[in-house]
This record gives structure tokens, C-alpha cells and sequence, in this order.
């Protein structure tokens, strides 16, 4: 699952409780891990996540 | 495929250095410690070198796969609305054609054996003009059809009544709602079919009440450009969990006296996102401006793309195509109208036969390195330069996007999001869940 430390706010160091600092270097890329009906993970249409539907 | 400008490129951006690759989206943020300091570091490059033959493949996978993701149905040329912007010609919405029950469900049977080797569920999305005239139609095949296939509906809202909202949410419907500001008077102006449009929508908005699958589209024109970041606080107000603000395509001739004035669109968008980020940070409630969240993955994860309008190719054709009232199968529906681009008749044409047709070639081979202004331009895999319908519509497919400069800015609105780690506010909560790094240089460190 996503790393907190970048590309989430508030990420807080393990061992500190600190907030991170920014990094002066960014780089990395991300892919799916679980996708939503074989597609991306972006809810658009024909995949409401079915655990999450409000009824 | 000539390919000008393969390699790394390397500029500035609000202070910070961008190194990226335009052809497989391998990028790196930082900031100059000098005039003479050094941006690229060892440990980047070592990155890029370890990890560029899998960001090809997996490019050349997003860009040139043929899997259909998703097949449009528009069950009926009608409307009720007559909107200024609308992608449909007039004449075609005046023949009024819709499909039958028989013919609906054929349709049905047909795309489901065509995938019916597939462990997914197809999607099945039911498009323009307006959809629910035929509602009594759609809800059946909906009712039918629910363990075979997803669906997504697009439309006014103008005839959803309560009892279908909870129709819509109990089979898990996708629903996306047109509508273009938090003003009546502006929104209403734009419908003139219709009595109070935004009167309407707003009750239906109220009924779904936050409902995952939903999705408001705003069309950006000349008369609401300004009022995209009001549009972002009604619409969190309502709950709305996602809005696509999409410039208005200038396909029909009509639609092009409504071009929004492109600086204006530029600020207006980027403030609209700063606000949705500002009322995500402050609540409970999460607003999406999913294309600017589209051009952020496009960076960060572009495998994980979802709309296919800024791809290159783009979708049409390839990763869906769309069946008109009379059966005609063309790559999307914008080219609704125009000739030279059916691939067939859904009542004659096997599926395959479609993807294999002159006019889906014409589209899947229309790539940014073809395109002069494109070719050179290092943000062409991001942006895509949208619409091939459009373009094709104004003389010549091979030109740049109506909208380069947006497109362009948004892009670096992206970058500049990324490095001051606001992707927290940007995806859903559920999608970060879903997301792991292929490689982090800061955890390789």
C-alpha cells in the first residue's frame, strides 16, 4: 500500500511522530495495486465500489 | 514512428527544476542549489536507468493496448434540453431515433458474448442525447443485465425522480449529472429546453446524497468560465464527490461561439482546484476535480489513467467505442455525424470487425508525434492533444489542441502539486489505498 511519506498529507515520521520535511528530490511512480473491475481505481462510471455503496 | 525529441528534458517550473522523459513519463522534481549547482543527482539518473525499459513497456502498453474498457449506447437521439454546447447535430436529434426493446437487449447479448471469456464485467454506459427519455427502457436492461454487465448513466437529470435515484443506487449505477453553475440564470441559460434545469439538479444532487458513483460534468464556456471555483463550493455543498470540468469542444459549429477565453479558463480552473483542496483540507467531504486528478496521475501513475480523452491515442476506437440510436458503431461520440468514421452497424458488424475497421485505424493512429506542434513538445503524453473529432471537425486532425495552452498550464499546476505533496486532497481516499510504488528515490536513499 501507498507509502505515507509522500503523496499523502500529513505524513509523520515512524520513529520521530514528526511531520516530514520536503524533500528537496522528488521522484517515483505509482501503479495499482487492486484495481476496480480490472480497470483503474478511479471511481467513474460502472465501478462503484461495491463494499462502499451508500444505501 | 519519428520520434524528435527522445531522451531526458529538463526546465524550470515556480522555481523548481523538472527533469522528464516525454516518452515513457520517467520525471524528477528539485530545486537548484546555485546558479551553477548540479539538478540531476546520481542516484535519479541511476533511477531512470534502472527502471526506462519498464516505463517503456508500460507506456507502450497504456498507448497502444486494445482493450475495450467500456462501450457508450446512446438508446435515443431525442432530448430535452437543446443545449448550446451540445456534441450532437441538430439534424440527427431531430430524426428522433431510439431503440426498441428488442434491439436493446440484442445489443445486450451481443457485447456480452463477445466478452464472455472476460472475468470483468464490461462496462455499459448509456450516453447522449438524454437517456432517460427512454428511462422505462434502460432500467429494465439495467434490472436484467446487472450481473453481466456495470453501468453508467450520463445524464440532465431533468427526468430522475427520487424512487430512480434509489433505483440507481441499490444496482450501483454510475451517474454522471450535467451541469455548468452554481448560478440559475447561467446554468438555465445554457438549457433553454428546459423550464429550471438547475432547480431540478439540485434536488436530484440532494436524493444521491454523496452517493460514490456519482459524477457532475461542467461544460466551460464563455458563459460560466469564471465561475468554476462557486461551482466547486456548491457542488461540496451538495456532497458531490466528483466534477470533471471539461472545456466545451468545439466540434459543432454552434458550440464555437462559446469557446471560453483561454487565460480565463486557465485561472478559473486552477482556483476551482486550490478551492476543492481547500474544502477537502477544512471537512469531512472530499471533492474530486477528476480531470485535473487525471493529469496528476498522468504523472504519478499514468497506468492508473481513467479518462481517455488525453491519452495518445486517445480511447476512441480503441479502448471504447459508442453505438448510436440507429445501431451505427463510431469510435466515440463526437464523431457522431461526421463522415468518414463509421466502423459499421451493431445489427450487422461483429465487434471485432469494428476494432478492425479502416475508420477505428484512422483514430488509433493519430499519435502527438505526428503532430508538428506536438512533436516537440515534452508534456505531449500527458495532455494528448484532445480531440481528434474536434480538430478533424476544424479541417485537420494533425493539429495542435484547441486548448495547448490549458492543457500546458494545468500540466505544471500538477507538477506543482506533486511537490508540495497535496495528492492526499487530489485522490480519493479508497484510491490512494489502492496505489503502491513502483520505485520511491527517496526511500532508495
Amino acid at each position: 500500500m501507498m507509502n505515507k511519506k509522500i503523496g499523502t498529507p500529513n505524513g509523520r515520521n515512524k520513529n520521530t511522530g514528526k511531520k516530514d520535511k520536503p524533500v528537496d528530490n522528488i521522484s517515483y511512480r505509482l501503479k495499482c495495486a487492486k484495481t476496480a473491475n480490472g480497470l483503474s481505481h478511479f471511481v467513474m462510471y460502472g465501478d462503484v465500489p461495491e463494499d462502499k455503496t451508500l444505501l | 514512428m519519428k520520434k524528435k525529441t527522445r531522451g531526458l528534458h529538463f526546465w524550470k517550473n515556480n522555481g523548481d527544476d523538472i527533469l522528464l522523459d516525454a516518452d515513457n513519463l520517467f520525471w524528477a522534481l528539485g530545486r537548484r542549489t546555485g546558479e551553477t549547482g548540479t539538478f540531476i543527482p546520481k542516484r535519479t539518473l541511476e533511477l531512470y536507468a534502472k527502471f526506462k525499459e519498464a516505463l517503456d513497456e508500460e507506456i507502450e502498453d497504456l498507448r497502444f493496448g486494445q482493450e475495450l474498457t467500456a462501450i457508450y449506447i446512446d438508446p435515443t437521439d431525442k432530448c430535452n434540453a437543446a443545449c448550446q454546447y451540445c456534441y450532437i447535430p441538430d439534424d440527427i436529434k431531430q430524426r428522433g431515433a431510439s431503440l426498441g426493446k428488442n434491439e436493446l437487449d440484442l445489443i445486450l447479448k451481443k457485447i456480452a458474448a463477445h466478452f464472455r471469456l472476460e472475468k470483468r464485467k464490461q462496462v455499459i454506459i448509456f450516453h447522449a442525447a438524454e437517456p432517460l427519455l427512454v428511462k422505462d427502457l434502460l432500467f429494465e436492461a439495467i434490472s436484467r443485465y446487472k450481473n453481466t454487465f456495470k453501468f453508467g448513466i450520463q445524464t440532465n437529470g431533468l427526468l430522475l425522480e427520487k424512487e430512480d435515484v434509489g433505483f440507481l443506487i441499490k444496482n450501483r449505477v454510475g451517474i454522471g449529472i450535467s451541469l455548468d453553475s452554481a448560478s440559475r440564470d447561467t446554468n438555465n441559460r445554457l438549457r433553454p429546453s428546459a423550464s429550471d434545469a438547475f432547480k431540478k439538479v439540485s434536488q436530484v444532487l440532494e436524493w444521491f446524497n454523496g452517493y460514490a458513483g456519482l459524477n457532475v460534468i461542467t461544460t466551460i464556456t464563455k458563459h460560466n468560465v469564471n465561475q468554476l471555483p462557486g461551482m466547486v463550493e456548491y457542488l461540496h455543498s451538495k456532497k458531490v464527490p466528483c466534477v470533471l470540468m471539461n472545456p466545451v469542444r468545439l466540434t459543432q459549429v454552434k458550440a464555437r461561439a462559446l469557446k471560453p477565453d483561454e487565460p480565463a479558463m486557465t485561472r478559473s480552473f486552477i482556483k476551482a482546484v486550490d478551492r476543492a483542496m481547500e474544502l477537502s483540507k477544512k471537512t469531512k467531504h472530499k471533492l474530486i476535480i477528476g480531470n485535473f486528478t487525471n493529469t496528476v496521475l498522468s504523472i504519478i501513475a499514468p497506468a492508473a489513467r481513467r479518462l481517455m480523452c488525453d491519452i495518445s491515442p486517445c480511447g476512441g476506437g480503441r479502448c471504447f467505442f459508442t453505438v448510436t440510436a440507429t445501431g451505427d458503431i463510431v469510435p466515440c461520440g463526437e464523431f457522431i455525424g461526421i463522415k468518414g468514421f463509421t466502423a459499421g452497424n451493431i445489427f450487422k458488424t461483429s465487434i471485432s470487425q469494428a476494432m478492425s475497421s479502416k475508420p477505428f485505424k484512422k483514430i488509433r493512429e493519430r499519435t502527438v508525434e505526428k503532430i508538428k506542434e506536438c512533436a516537440d513538445c515534452k508534456l505531449r503524453n500527458m495532455c494528448g492533444a484532445p480531440c481528434p473529432a474536434e480538430l478533424h471537425s476544424m479541417g485537420n486532425m494533425y493539429q495542435r489542441s484547441v486548448f495547448c495552452e490549458f492543457y500546458k498550464s494545468v500540466i505544471m499546476h500538477a507538477f506543482k502539486m506533486i511537490k508540495e505533496n497535496k495528492i492526499g486532497y487530489l485522490l480519493r481516499a479508497a484510491s490512494l489505498e489502492n496505489l503502491k510504488y513502483r520505485y520511491n528515490l527517496c526511500a532508495e536513499r
